[in-house]
């Protein structure tokens, strides 16, 4: 009952598939009332992971729980608890989604509801039409609406939003932090950055079967570089030089140039612009996509770049 | 127009690249099969004391019913009697090889969203289609070569180089045709697994028809396609005429796939998808319902199938069991009762042989289904069941139950439809506890090949297909074993082999209890398998 206890906790798991090595070291816990951005390259092992939590696949080593339970020995009592919808959403052809909607909803033993009715309606699907006749998109919807009308404590989705147009993928982000008034978690593995940024309170990056960061938007934005575009009266030709000074470029007028800062030399850095005069200087915060692309393109100085 | 055929060469390259394993097996299995059996006929049937006696059972109705009505006149020799007993039997395999290959290669590339990549790119309208007519053309092509060369090298007596060559260009040329009919066949349905029910149900039909026609009255089966191959006169007149019709008939459906194709919108058919419900059910509630409500159309349709080849084989029992019909002095000799015990008896030996159709034919769905298993959870279907509070035991139980119940009704039903017109048919009808027998000494073999079929899926997906090469084996060494003298072992290869002669002879309560102790054993194994695993990507 006390906040602090995780409600999922992945101790290094590991999964093998032969001799390839899909997970290597996955390491990280989701808090009640958390929503956890699960990020990462194609092939990084999100999907693995989260077939793993689902029991669908034996971890090789280490260990996962849900709900303090085991997710291979105890996988039915958890799944009693938890709302699933996959990147890829397969559906019985010759099914309605309709009909699949209340069949998922039985199977964890609820019914279909007012809230289900809302949710056709707001997701804009025709329940009537047969699944082999369904666009990605929709087959998506069908699995969204059958996750959001269940009452679980704990929500999985796994690139949910792949298929969807604006209108809907709007619909899914409303209906998350719905999700999160109410204290539920959610684990979302998503490749659009901007719904990341705007609806997780912690991130973790996958990369080649291991976890290489967790931790807040704000503390990740504090490992990596500002972008600065500053225009000065006097010539600044030491700038290249200075300690976490990256990419100098010039730009079309006099002394105006582009650069990236580290955010531990901003300071010192600032310090000597301001000191040449400054005539416009604009700053931009590290987007989740400067991150992203710093993990992803270069993967072995990725934690020494850090200052850790 | 040559925009319209643009890189079908490049598509039959990858059909042949991604079918190779199956065309391999089916020409070497089809191939080797049939030059084995012609090679061994000589063995069998080498005298002429034993070819009179094949003659005369060949020549009773209920061998007519399975083989063909016999043609051959005198002096008969081994090669009439191979032409007699292997084509109908060959030929009902190279229309179940046309069938697979013909919707594998239309309506399963566009199920599984491949052709719309194809035709993304710069490949015609009609090269798709065009793709999958060479592929057929060939391989039919290559199986009738390599029969003729079978038949060659297996010089049986009487046997002639031209009757040789048109038994095997008659083979390919019916197979040929089949895989046309089914081409146009899966422009009509808008799914692969309705193209596949379509086309079986229409074979289903002619098979029956030409049954029918080939008891009463042989001259009929011309209006049957499937029947022409019976009416070539092999190794005597040796008529071409039926193999011109087939590439007739079947050039006519070559074209209507085409019309049919280039005029309807990809992933779409001429028989539409009607729209479904607004809600689930209130008993579409777990994996077992799911199951039945996905399959309970083919299910219905392979019990009508097997209730209508039951029905007809029952409905010639009348002519089978007739002995006073080519012997009047018969009645004579025996006087009325004796001599409708006799009649009896012969349609009992009768419904023995047949049992053994009846069975396989309901292996088939119950196999079907048991490795739909596998098939549901690599497409995906199942994943997201897992993700509900279902667990792993109850989705094996529900395919392995389904297939169980399946098999067994399909079985019943087929039983019953027997029933029913022998009892109508006959004078004095068999009794329905003569069929219950069969059922009883057939049900334990059949539940513990669902049951092996159930450990494939549990513990080596890989290899599920083992048990359509087994149920295939098991036709084969029943349906033709005791006519090509296939050693006692050879049969018990598979638990039908272990059977008795029911209802010619007891229930052997023995052999079923250990049966049915072995599929406990094996489904036992099967389930622990399944929990343990881990599931497709």
């Amino acid at each position: 009952m006390t906040t602090t206890a995780p409600l999922l906790k992945i101790n290094h798991l590991q999964k093998k598939f032969g001799k390839f090595e899909a997970l290597k070291d996955i390491d990280f816990a989701i808090y009640p009332g958390e929503v956890f951005g699960f990020i990462g390259p194609n092939g990084a092992g999100k999907s693995t992971t989260i077939r793993v939590l689902l029991g669908i696949l034996k971890a090789s080593g280490g260990s996962a729980t849900i709900f303090g339970q085991d997710v291979w020995q105890d996988s039915v009592a958890i799944h009693q608890r938890l709302a699933y919808v996959p990147g890829d959403v397969y559906l019985w052809p010759n099914l309605s989604g309709g009909e699949i909607i209340d069949l998922f909803l039985k199977m964890n033993g609820e019914r279909h509801s007012a809230k289900t009715d809302a949710l056709i309606k707001k997701f804009e699907l025709d329940p009537r039409k047969k699944a082999r006749t369904y666009s990605k998109g929709n087959r998506q919807k069908v699995a969204l609406i059958a996750a959001f009308s269940t009452d679980a404590d704990f929500y999985i989705f796994d690139e949910p939003t792949s298929g969807l147009d604006p209108l809907n993928e709007q619909t899914f982000q409303d209906e998350v932090l719905v999700l999160k008034q109410q204290g539920k978690s959610v684990l979302l593995s998503s490749h659009i950055l901007s719904e990341v940024e705007k609806m997780c309170d912690r991130i973790g990056i996958i990369r080649e079967g291991t976890l290489v960061e967790t931790g807040t938007l704000a503390e990740m934005r504090h490992l990596t570089r500002t972008t600065i575009d500053v225009q000065t009266q006097q010539a600044t030709p030491e700038l290249a030089t200075l300690p976490g000074v990256h990419g100098l470029t010039a730009k079309h007028g006099e002394n105006h140039v582009n650069l990236a800062v580290d955010a531990d030399q901003l300071t010192a850095v600032m310090q000597y612009l301001t000191a040449h005069q400054l005539v416009t200087l604009t700053s931009t915060p590290p987007t989740l996509e400067d991150l992203f692309m710093r993990y992803y393109a270069q993967p072995n100085d990725a934690r020494t770049v850090d200052g850790k | 127009m040559t925009q319209l055929f643009k890189r079908t060469g490049l598509l039959i390259g990858l059909n042949l690249k991604r079918d190779r394993k199956k065309l391999l097996i089916w020409i070497l299995v089809l191939a080797g099969l049939f030059a084995s059996i012609a090679a061994k006929f000589d063995g069998i049937y080498g005298t002429q004391s034993a070819i009179d006696t094949i003659v005369k059972t060949l020549k009773t109705p209920a061998m007519v019913s399975l083989f063909g009505a016999f043609t051959a006149k005198a002096p008969y020799n081994t090669a009439k009697i191979f032409a007699t007993e292997m084509v109908v039997f060959m030929a009902i395999v190279m229309v179940i090889m046309n069938i697979m290959l013909a919707v594998g290669t239309t309506r399963g590339d566009e199920d599984d969203g491949l052709l719309e990549l194809v035709r993304a790119h710069a490949v015609g309208r009609l090269a798709p289609l065009l793709a999958g007519i060479v592929e057929l053309t060939g391989v039919n092509l290559v199986i009738g070569v390599l029969f003729g060369l079978g038949l060659q090298v297996a010089k049986m007596p009487g046997a002639d180089t031209t009757g040789n060559w048109l038994v095997a260009v008659g083979l390919a040329a019916l197979g040929w045709f089949f895989g046309m009919l089914t081409l146009a066949l899966a422009q009509l349905a808008d799914n692969a697994s309705g193209a596949t029910m379509l086309s079986y149900a229409i074979f289903g039909i002619m098979y029956i028809a030409r049954m029918s026609t080939d008891v009463s009255n042989p001259d009929l089966t011309w209006w049957v396609p499937f029947g022409w191959i019976e009416k070539m006169s092999v190794y005597q007149r040796n008529d071409w005429l039926p193999v011109g019709c087939f590439l007739l008939l079947g050039l006519v459906f070559l074209g209507l796939a085409a019309i049919l194709n280039s005029r309807r919108d990809l992933g779409a058919g001429w028989l539409a998808t009607r729209q479904g419900r607004q809600q689930a059910s209130p008993w579409l509630r777990g994996p077992g319902s799911l199951l039945w409500r996905q399959s309970r159309g083919v299910l219905l349709a392979w019990v009508i199938g097997n209730v209508a080849l039951g029905a007809s084989y029952g409905s010639i029992f009348n002519t089978i069991g007739d002995l006073a019909k080519s012997n009047p002095m018969i009645k004579k000799l025996l006087g009325a009762s004796a001599l409708a015990a006799a009649n009896r008896v012969i349609v009992k030996n009768f419904i023995a042989i047949l049992a053994i159709v009846i069975v396989v034919v309901a292996l088939i769905p119950a196999v079907q289904l048991m490795l739909k298993l596998v098939s549901d959870e690599n497409k995906g279907y199942l994943h997201q069941v897992y993700a509900t509070a279902t667990s792993r035991w109850a989705v094996w139980a529900s395919y392995t139950g389904w297939a169980l119940v399946s098999g067994l009704g399909v079985f019943l039903a087929g039983l019953v439809g027997m029933y029913v017109t022998g009892r109508t048919m006959m004078t004095q009808p068999i009794q329905w506890i003569t069929y219950w027998h069969v059922f009883l000494a057939y049900a334990p073999a059949m539940l513990l090949m669902i049951a092996v079929t159930s450990w494939l899926a549990s513990w080596v997906p890989k290899w599920r297909y083992l048990a359509w090469a087994w149920v295939c084996y098991g036709f084969f060494s029943l349906y033709l074993g005791s006519l090509i003298d296939l050693p006692k072992w050879a049969k018990q290869l598979t638990p039908l082999g272990w059977v008795n002669k029911v209802p010619m002879k007891a229930i052997d309560w023995p052999t079923n209890w250990w049966l049915l102790g072995l599929t406990v054993l094996v489904l036992a194994i099967a389930s622990i398998g399944y929990r343990r695993r881990d599931l497709a990507q």
